[in-house]
């Protein structure tokens, strides 16, 4: 027998042509990493991938393949209606292309996740395509496959040799090979890989049972039967075929046959957006010195003349001029329409992105670094997500795809992988682990867990981690962690094409109906260069075009994003104050508690202030070192100049990815491609396992070139904390601008952003009644849903003296629908309702709805109260008899007084509460005032003028309460009294202890200390009270206790 | 009264609160155990936002059949305070108890009676005495304490909570919201406005619970065991006499069933011998059964069990479980007696089955039915004699050896690796060359029953011997077929 050495080189050959990854989602149990690693380990020449009915997995095949240089064949294994299997590979790159529209017809047909092929289906794609048949048995059937494979692949059929590990093997392969002989279809071995590793055979267990939605107990044979399904090296094989060499052999054969290589994708910008008789360089160059001048009415300043100059020769240079011209023809679009975009991403923060008004942020107010957009030398594809308004983004996808058509437009594909809730849930169920007990170990992980199920958790739930299945669940599920489970759309990643998408990637329908998806996500496109363009929601922006409505409606003046007065000083010190309730991105408890460090006073301030509150720069370990430095505690240095040019901008701490980037550039001499990867191993080391190998390089590099062991392992600490987490410095200042327009908006006109806020509910952290109250605060008046007053949105109505107050809208009353309220509305015209009946005969709207707006007390500005208005419509019938119409009307004439207890004032606002989640009158816990001073509970106002670490106890209505991934089980929660609100911070292990209390109440008692930081306040708890009880009855409270 | 379940000790562990949740969509709770009751949970409570609660939840699903059931069965047992029981559903019981209450020494005692029995029982159980049905049901459940007997109740009348009147749930609420919160209040206000918004019913309910109109009550029908007696006039001792007698009983029990269009599942026999002990026969059928013949023979089968002692001067006959037994054709004319229907055949195999089962014992008759597993042993599983065919049948295209080997006897033999069949092998001291074979077929081991079998392994080979002798010989492996132990096995035997 040959010793090992013999593997690859001077053994015989061999090709695994069958190789299935885990992109047949809960079939294949390998990675295509783990596949090729083995492969070259093993000695295999070149691996075949043949998914089933997908190319999902080929770009990470194609990647794999070229860092362990083992050959890729592309492939693809098709399913016929009538059983026959068939594996596809295409010889150049024009099979591919008709591979790519033979499963894109196939996923049409069968919709979402099912792809439906027959004989004919695949005759009409053949050319340019190699197939193998997998065959069953040598009989009958196998012979009429035979002569079909013949006819339709020419010269280019073979027959597949497989051992199954099962009774009568050799004699099967031996009938099978005279088949073959007998047709002259050629045999060539395969294996039918489904796993790297024999150890990987119970996890294709698994994913098998998950596929099937049934317990290991009782797959049966449900399960893969036949054995040995993992890389094996060609000796071995050798050994096993030893009586069909020539068919061992032929695998090389085929290998050599199928030359298509991802390489030769070459993919074209969409053309028309061209200048007809110009290239696309000239259209781009017209387009920006017309706009230009547009914009800059005096004549282009000299700094932008040459940042615009600069960057058109960088874009001619990288070719990169159709992707701007899409771009600024689907904001074009918009701008047309009137809907609100900003662009946002490396690309989009250029002088030019700005004449064109794809972006807002000025080149010459902002003194941003730009020079730095797209990058010459790494030649990676730009990028530009272009935010719409929430609401009517789908007016702008449908546009795309008219304009485009079906066959050049698309979304990418998300790949969406288990994570530790999901692996356990599923393994537990396969395993036969009761829905109680994958429940609870499942509802143990908060949702971005990357640790799994440990063993202290199970043992809080007092499981017996002795139990075999309990035990072999948490293992399994900890191995499944990270396989893709299937394919989503990307909420608006679009990839646009010139010629026929179909022919690059196959494309299946989304579950959204008018959408499609190729099979490829953002990593995938990346790798080969193909433009994307992020057609992304927004909510905020929504917000700011009813916001720049209302000012020109009720105000006359006239303004939008770009509009917005810069450096605004008022605006700066609202937003230092952290009176940020409402705006976009720094409203969250985390950033408002940093606002009065960072203390912004321009804009780019507000920059670093969006991307520091994050979870990179926090894990980290850059926000400290950021603030002390500001504040001037701590000397800024730089050990070298490279480092100083890098990080110049941020006190020399990095918080943006592009810095990360080029820390490890220029300072540990990595590569862009190099550094780029490690950006996404960091982003996924899940799943590749890669970033110690980065840790090392980046350390020595930087070792090398004369900085400190220690500052060099200080800095890859930092850089490891951002990964996905962290902000590219555009997307920070796109956001900033927008934060920023928002701040000015509430700063200046409260009025009109609350009410604009409200219509564009629910977004952001707060509830209407935080949002309300903050306005009343700032001196807005806010007027009650009224059936006489009010529209479907909250509007403004005069208020004397010029001033404006918000009027709230038909919106706000839960559970009503919009067409009643546009009923009502429209049949009020100018004439107001009188009575109930009166409005429901004359808006003729359901009786239901009516209910719905006494209880919310939208009847009082006809002299209705809650419990009179709801009496009297107690009487009405949605399908009144004609007969007794007029009779009915009489007899409510008849119709005894019947006295109603009046409501009490804590009943209103609990009413006011449950209808409309927002009270004008009290706040609830006013109510309670009196019996929580008795028990020494402060209100939350009083905090303020608490010293530093003094012992407290409040009591409020819990707001939010968040629990960020970054903050390692800390819980943040927000209760707010009549007086204000409190922010109460609690540690994991008292969370632990009163979770129930903590994530059960809805009036909550801390008692703790007072921590104060500047001017944010924070309660440590030492101990949670659930008072709910108490906020229960306040509705039969009266008021007088009140004052 | 409050039905809690009908197992009541199944749950010791007062650490893990338990609740019941039915099968919608959302999962909503139905009832709660004390434990869940103190954290706060309560029914109506969607279940997911309970186990965000309480992580250690357990839950039951809900069985809203079974707990009619048992309420019907609780039904059937209050009839021994009273012949007038009815069934408030879903967790009530209404006892005429007009009177009846003498019989047990007045209402107090009655009332204390049940409630311990009940208590007893596993019930936790609240009961209320008053003039009216709708008063009842309303004080037991929104009364202040457990048992309450209502005289003079006009004030208590009067406190009720509206939710009292047995209105729906959004007739409750919305007379909330306008401030009707007692009973009191609703008696107060006009009737007419009341009716004309909420519906005759409201009003109605008012009147039931004052008395004002009667509520008519539907009684239970009070079913009891299908039971036979006879007595003797001498006593009787022989195996022929008794014989006569169960013919006799029989006879009778089948016509009993016949009329209600029942058939026994479990028969009791028990004969009182004239010394005042008594021999007991029990007997079960695999299907329902009232002919006559059929369970003459099954109980005569069991005389010779029966110790007469001096003599038994009466015999009862029970049946103590029945089923449905609807009429029957008593045959075929067409396939009468050519064995050709399977109902007849069936019928017949029953009967036949019952003999043997009583006889050996029901649990030593089976079939040997195919299992999905591709480990030869567990192949295969013993399923009762009458059991519907399962649909699976053992692979054609692997052929299995007619005969397996338990448990497969360890052989000696030759064999190269890593996974050749061997030459020769020697088996119970005969050795055997090998001439031809078929192999490996590669079996694992099913590694979520056990620790061991995860990386073990059996090569299984089909050989023939120089004398034409067929065997299956396998050579089990762990972790590798390469390294590890050679242990050989001979399984099976073919033809």
């Amino acid at each position: 027998m040959t010793g090992d050495m013999a593997a690859g080189s001077a053994g015989p050959g061999y090709a695994e042509l069958q190789v299935t990854t885990h992109f047949s989602f809960l079939r294949g149990a390998s990675s295509c990493e783990e596949l090729f690693a083995q492969a070259a380990a093993l000695g295999i020449s070149a691996l075949g991938i043949t998914d089933r009915h997908s190319l999902a997995g080929i770009v990470r095949a194609y990647e794999a393949s070229r860092q362990t240089g083992v050959r890729l064949v592309v492939g693809c294994r098709v399913d016929l209606t009538d059983g026959t299997a068939l594996l596809l590979y295409p010889l150049n790159r024009a099979g591919y292309g008709r591979l790519c529209r033979l499963l894109t017809v196939g996923k049409a047909r069968a919709g979402k996740w099912a792809c439906e092929l027959s004989w004919g289906d695949v005759a009409d794609w053949a050319e340019g395509l190699l197939s193998i048949l997998v065959p069953d048995q040598a009989d009958e059937r196998c012979e009429q496959q035979l002569v079909l494979l013949r006819r339709t692949f020419p010269g280019r059929s073979y027959l597949a040799l497989a051992l199954r590990r099962r009774p009568g093997d050799a004699l099967r392969l031996q009938l099978l090979s005279d088949m073959g002989a007998t047709h002259r279809v050629p045999t060539v071995v395969t294996n039918d890989v489904l796993y790297h590793v024999p150890e990987r055979r119970i996890m294709q267990d698994i994913v098998t049972c998950i596929r099937e939605g049934c317990t290991i107990d009782s797959a049966g044979f449900r399960k893969e039967r036949y054995a040995d399904r993992f890389l094996k090296p060609p000796p071995e094989m050798a050994r096993l075929f030893a009586r069909h060499p020539e068919a061992v052999t032929r695998t090389i054969e085929v290998v050599a046959r199928c030359q298509f290589s991802l390489d030769e994708l070459q993919y074209q910008y969409p053309a028309e957006v061209v200048i007809p008789g110009l290239t696309a360089q000239q259209s781009l160059e017209r387009l920006t010195w017309e706009a230009a001048s547009r914009r800059y009415s005096d004549g282009v300043p000299e700094k932008v003349l040459g940042t615009l100059q600069h960057e058109l020769r960088l874009i001619d240079q990288l070719g990169y001029a159709p992707y701007f011209l899409t771009v600024h023809s689907i904001v074009r679009f918009a701008r047309s329409r009137g809907i609100l975009c900003q662009g946002r991403g490396s690309a989009a923060n250029s002088a030019v992105c700005y004449v064109l008004g794809i972006t807002s942020i000025d080149p010459e107010k902002h003194n941003l670094l730009f020079e730095r957009f797209v990058s010459a030398e790494r030649r990676e594809p730009p990028d530009i997500d272009v935010d719409f308004e929430h609401d009517r983004r789908e007016i702008v996808i449908q546009w795309i795809y008219e304009t485009y058509g079906r066959h050049r437009a698309a979304l990418t594909a998300v790949v969406t992988r288990y994570r530790a809730r999901g692996a356990v849930r599923d393994v537990g169920k396969v395993l036969g682990l009761t829905e109680d007990v994958t429940a609870a170990l499942a509802g143990q992980i908060w949702a971005w867990s990357d640790e799994g199920v440990e063993e202290e958790h199970a043992k809080q739930l007092n499981l017996n981690l002795q139990d075999r299945r309990l035990r072999l669940t948490l293992e399994l599920a900890q191995q499944l962690m990270g396989t893709p489970r299937h394919l989503s759309q990307h909420p608006g990643g679009f990839v646009l094409t010139q010629d026929r998408l179909d022919e690059l990637v196959p494309i299946e329908p989304a579950a959204m109906e008018d959408r499609q998806v190729i099979e490829w996500d953002k990593d995938d496109i990346d790798v080969l260069r193909i433009m994307k363009v992020d057609i992304l929601a927004l909510g905020m922006l929504g917000c700011m075009r009813r916001a720049f409505e209302l000012l020109e409606e009720h105000k006359g003046i006239r303004l939008g994003l770009a509009a917005i007065p810069v450096e605004d000083p008022a605006t700066y010190a609202m937003i230092r104050r952290a009176d940020t309730l409402g705006v976009f991105q720094i409203e969250s408890r985390a950033q408002m508690a940093m606002l009065p460090r960072i203390k912004p006073r321009t804009f780019y301030d507000l920059v670093i202030q969006v991307a520091i509150v994050r979870p990179g720069p926090i894990q980290g370990d850059m926000v400290h070192p950021y603030l002390r430095r500001r504040e001037g505690v701590e000397p800024v240095d730089y050990p070298t100049p490279e480092l100083k040019a890098v990080l110049g901008s941020t006190l020399g701490v990095p918080l943006f990815q592009e810095q990360a980037m080029r820390v490890a550039i220029e300072c540990a001499g990595f590569t862009p491609g190099e550094a780029d990867q490690l950006r996404k191993s960091m982003a996924t080391f899940k799943l590749t396992g890669g970033v110690s190998r980065f840790a090392t390089k980046l350390v020595d590099g930087m070792v090398a070139r004369g900085y400190s062991r220690d500052f060099a392992e200080h800095t890859f600490k930092q850089l490891e904390g951002f990964g996905s987490y962290g902000f590219p410095e555009s997307h920070a200042a796109s956001f900033a601008l927008i934060a920023y327009a928002s701040s000015w908006m509430k700063c200046h006109h409260p009025e009109v952003f609350c009410a604009a806020l409200l219509n564009a509910q629910p977004m952001g952290f707060y509830a209407p009644a935080q949002i309300v109250r903050d306005a009343r605060d700032h001196g807005v008046e806010v007027w009650p849903v009224d059936v006489n007053q009010s529209r479907w949105d909250c509007t403004l109505e005069p208020a004397g003296q010029g001033r404006l107050a918000v009027r709230l809208g038909f919106r706000m009353v839960r559970g009503l629908a919009n067409a009643a309220g546009a009923g009502i509305v429209s049949a009020r015209e100018d004439v107001p309702y009188g009575s109930v009946e009166d409005l429901w005969r004359r808006a003729g709207v359901p009786v239901a709805a009516l209910r719905q707006l006494a209880a919310a007390d939208a009847f009082a500005g006809i002299g209705l109260k809650r419990r009179e208005a709801a009496w009297a419509i107690r009487a009405l019938r949605d399908e009144a008899l004609p007969l007794f119409t007029a009779a009915g009307s009489e007899r409510e004439m008849e119709e005894p007084e019947v006295l109603l207890r009046p409501m009490a004032a804590g009943g209103e606002v609990v009413q006011d509460y449950t209808m409309t989640g927002l009270s004008l009158r009290s706040h609830p816990v006013a109510f309670l005032r009196q019996d929580l001073r008795r028990q020494g509970i402060i209100p939350c106002g009083d905090l303020a003028r608490m010293r530093d670490g003094r012992r407290v106890t409040v009591s409020g209505l819990v707001l939010v309460r968040q629990r960020p991934g970054s903050a390692n089980g800390v819980l943040f929660v927000t209760l707010e009294d009549e007086t204000g609100t409190a922010n109460v911070i609690v540690w994991k292990k008292l969370f632990e202890a009163r979770r129930l209390v903590v994530l059960g109440a809805s009036l909550l008692c801390v008692r703790g200390r007072v921590q104060v930081e500047g001017e944010v306040i924070h309660v440590i708890a030492d101990d949670l009270i659930d008072h709910s009880d108490l906020l229960r009855s306040v509705g039969n409270r009266q008021g007088e206790s009140l004052r | 009264m409050r039905n809690c379940g009908s197992e009541p000790d199944a749950s010791p562990q007062p650490a893990h609160p338990l609740v019941i949740a039915d099968a919608g969509s959302p999962r909503l709770i139905t009832a709660t155990d004390p434990a869940a009751h103190r954290l706060g949970l309560r029914s109506g409570m969607p279940l997911a936002r309970a186990r965000t609660l309480v992580p250690t939840l357990m839950v039951a699903d809900a069985e809203p059949d079974a707990d009619a059931d048992g309420l019907q069965r609780l039904a059937q047992w209050a009839v021994r305070y009273s012949p007038m029981v009815s069934i408030d559903p879903p967790d009530g019981l209404w006892i005429d108890i007009t009177g009846a209450s003498h019989l047990v020494g007045g209402e107090r005692a009655l009332l204390d009676d049940l409630v311990r029995r009940l208590t007893g029982m596993g019930v936790t159980a609240r009961a209320a005495v008053a003039a009216t049905p709708g008063a009842a049901s309303a004080i037991a459940r929104f009364g202040h304490r457990p048992i309450v007997i209502v005289d003079d109740g006009l004030d208590l009348l009067h406190s009720l909570p509206v939710a009292a009147l047995r209105l729906p749930g959004e007739t409750v609420v919305a007379l909330r919201q306008l401030g009707f919160e007692t009973v009191g209040d609703l008696e107060q206000t006009a009737r007419a406005p009341l009716a004309h918004r909420f519906g005759a019913a409201l009003v109605r309910r008012l009147d039931e619970l004052y008395g004002r109109i009667d509520e008519p009550l539907v009684p239970i029908s009070v079913t009891d065991v299908i039971e036979v007696t006879r007595g003797l006039v001498e006593p009787i001792s022989t195996a022929d006499a008794l014989q006569v007698v169960i013919s006799a009983l029989v006879e009778d029990l089948c016509h009993h069933l016949e009329q209600r269009g029942l058939g026994a599942r479990t028969l009791d026999l028990l004969l009182h011998r004239v010394d005042g002990s008594r021999q007991e026969v029990h007997i079960g059928t695999a299907q329902p059964v009232r002919s006559a013949a059929h369970l003459a023979r099954l109980l005569t089968e069991r005389i010779d069990s029966v110790d007469p002692g001096w003599g038994i001067e009466r015999a009862d006959l029970a049946a103590t479980l029945t089923e449905a037994l609807g009429a029957k054709p008593i045959g075929h004319l067409s396939l009468a007696g050519t064995g050709l229907d399977p109902a007849v055949d069936t019928a017949d195999l029953a009967a036949l089955v019952d003999i043997l089962g009583n006889r050996i014992g029901h649990d030593r008759l089976y079939r040997l039915a195919p299992v999905e597993s591709d480990v030869p042993e567990r192949a295969v599983t013993r399923v009762p004699l009458l059991s519907p065919p399962a649909g699976r049948s053992w692979p054609p295209d692997w052929p299995r050896p007619g005969r397996l080997l338990t448990p497969p006897e360890p052989i000696e033999t030759m064999a190269l690796l890593p996974d050749h069949p061997p030459m020769a092998f020697t088996w119970r001291g005969v050795r055997r060359l090998i001439k031809r074979a078929d192999g490996p077929e590669r079996i694992h081991g099913e590694w979520w029953r056990r620790d061991r079998e995860v990386s073990a392994a059996r090569d299984y080979y089909a050989v023939e011997d120089h004398d034409g002798g067929r065997y299956w010989l396998y050579r089990s492996w762990e972790d590798s077929p390469e390294t590890g132990q050679m242990r050989w096995f001979i399984h099976g035997l073919f033809g």
